[in-house]
């Protein structure tokens, strides 16, 4: 035993030492990091000068601009207008999204397994990304009508390319040797799939789905304008507001809009920190 | 060419006249030709050569990675293919293939959830009466803390050196139990004193759970110190040079490496290396 010790000790002093702290320390550590200004000064000095021009501009063409005053009165005054139809959106983009990621990752297992499949799939996935999807919409909402289908699908459309590139990528990156160890222990397809590849394209997964969540808010937004007699959602409400010329409306909706595909963003982030706390990208 | 001893029984490996190409016609490369061994179960055998001898050829053969253009690969009397479905095989690949979401408790544990049919395979293949049938599942545990890991079975790999993670692949291929351990220069990213240290697990391991190991490797010193056999091989074809008994006593300490009968096996290995480069290169 003292043979197991003693190369212990060799083994982790010669090379690289071990890391627990790595793990630990990294977090709070960027937290605390917002406390020092001159993490945070550069971005508020940005946006002071930004507020700034904005608010030149908005007095020199008023019928340009809103100031930013009056968007802020409009948001506050009508929260509840807004934060109702930011729901409405937000749910026709989670809702796509969803059905666009089933769908991409059936279909990315499918043609990573089946040769056959990734030639009879892959051209026409490639058409459709390359489509522009506004000029798909019209026709879906002719289709679909006014309710929330055409918008379903325009956010699955939408979703669907990235996710499924990245997550066929991902399952076809298992290391060869890796393979070939449970190959010898005559690894069944399933279990390669689920032990192996599946867990391996999760770092690519996640790539795609920080792609695919502001996206999908796009998508949302596209179908409802598009569906010019929709009457819901932020979308509608840019384009009845910018109609009606009320811009102080249509720009506290974009704010919101921003807002939201921030959070989303941040949502992914932090579910990604936990899901590959393993991976390299995760540690910073 | 066979230089190894006669034995009664299935031999653990049995390669007759196997012959490997990559590509057709004149332009293809003769991996292996006309290569035959026979290993005795329980035997440490080191395949030893230049780069282009065949030696990882032979080995991706035997763990059924490849499948051999002519003559026969038997592991136990039974085919690669039939051996891997029976999980006889275990493999060490050059690096140490973990999967990095998983601690090293179930790295080592994975292959347990894998093929689970296999135990009732080999049970059924022939020739096994003189063995337990079907090993018992070895508690992993024990075996990471005789591999000195006890420290780390909760840490992921990336926590861990090159030496230990290497560490972590050889204990999840003797967690297989199996009858057949292929290493393919497992220790060759390591430095020297992980390297040493290692060799001297990996014969504890073997001389605990008693196991034949066909262990490829460059280094003549690596060789002579955990071989019963080594298999010298030369290039342009792949093919055995040589089949070198090592009669030294077992376990080999410190002390052994000092003395004059170690360096002699080392020269008489070094000198057949050279002349299969020597008659190649004529």
């Amino acid at each position: 035993m003292t043979v197991a010790e003693e190369s212990t000790a060799t083994a982790s002093g010669a090379e690289r030492p071990a890391e627990p702290s790595r793990f630990s320390l990294s977090h709070p550590k960027s937290r605390m990091a917002w406390i020092r200004p001159s993490v945070w000064l550069p971005l508020v000095v940005m946006l002071a000068i930004i507020a700034a021009l904005w608010e030149y501009g908005a007095r020199k063409l008023p019928y340009l601009l809103p100031s930013l005053p009056k968007i802020g009165s409009s948001l506050r005054t009508n929260l509840g207008y807004y934060v109702h139809n930011a729901l409405v959106t937000l749910g026709e983009a989670t809702a796509g999204l969803a059905m666009g990621f089933a769908a991409a990752f059936v279909l990315a297992v499918l043609t990573s397994e089946l040769p056959l499949v990734r030639r009879a799939v892959m051209p026409i996935a490639v058409v459709l990304n390359v489509t522009p999807l506004v000029a798909i919409a019209p026709a879906l909402v002719v289709a679909f009508g006014f309710g929330p289908m055409p918008k379903l699908i325009i956010t699955g459309l939408i979703c669907f390319f990235p996710i499924l590139i990245n997550t066929a990528t991902g399952l076809r990156s298992v290391p060869r040797q890796v393979l070939q160890v449970y190959r010898t222990m005559d690894a069944s397809r399933i279990e390669l799939l689920w032990h192996l590849r599946i867990p391996h394209a999760l770092p690519f997964l996640f790539a795609a789905l920080r792609i695919v969540f502001p996206l999908s808010i796009i998508g949302a937004v596209v179908a409802e304008m598009s569906a010019s007699g929709s009457t819901r959602g932020l979308g509608t409400a840019i384009s009845v507001a910018s109609s009606m010329n009320q811009l102080p409306v249509v720009y506290a909706s974009i704010f919101v809009l921003a807002l939201m595909g921030v959070l989303l963003l941040l949502a992914v982030t932090l579910v990604e920190r936990r899901a590959l706390h393993w991976h390299d990208s995760t540690q910073d | 060419m066979d230089g190894s001893v006669k034995v009664p029984g299935t031999p653990a490996l049995e390669l007759r006249s196997v012959r490997r190409a990559y590509g057709f016609g004149p332009s293809a490369t003769v991996a292996l030709d006309d290569v035959s061994l026979t290993v005795r179960p329980g035997s440490f055998v080191s395949l030893i050569g230049p780069s282009g001898c065949g030696k990882s050829t032979l080995l991706r053969l035997v763990a059924g990675l490849e499948q051999p253009d002519r003559g026969d690969v038997r592991v136990h009397g039974v085919t690669p293919a039939e051996a891997c479905a029976a999980k006889m095989i275990g493999l060490v690949p050059q690096t140490p293939a973990l999967l990095p979401w998983m601690s090293v408790l179930r790295n080592v544990t994975l292959p347990q959830k894998i093929n689970r049919g296999a135990a009732k395979r080999r049970g059924r293949i022939a020739g096994f009466t003189e063995r337990e049938s079907a090993p018992a599942a070895p508690d992993m545990r024990e075996l990471l803390v005789k591999a000195g890991l006890g420290e780390a079975l909760h840490k992921l790999p990336a926590q861990l050196s090159g030496g230990m993670r290497q560490r972590v692949a050889i204990v999840r291929a003797f967690g297989l139990r199996p009858d057949m351990l292929v290493m393919d220069e497992p220790f060759s990213a390591l430095d020297e004193f992980t390297r040493e240290s290692l060799q001297d697990q990996l014969l504890d391991l073997w001389d605990e759970l008693k196991t034949t190991v066909l262990f490829v490797t460059h280094s003549v010193s690596e060789a002579v110190r955990l071989s019963d056999t080594v298999v010298v091989m030369a290039p342009k074809p792949g093919r055995i040079v040589e089949s070198i008994e090592v009669d030294l006593p077992r376990p080999r300490g410190e002390r052994l490496f000092g003395e004059h009968r170690f360096h002699e096996y080392e020269d008489l290995i070094r000198d057949r290396l050279r002349r299969a480069w020597h008659s190649d290169a004529a």
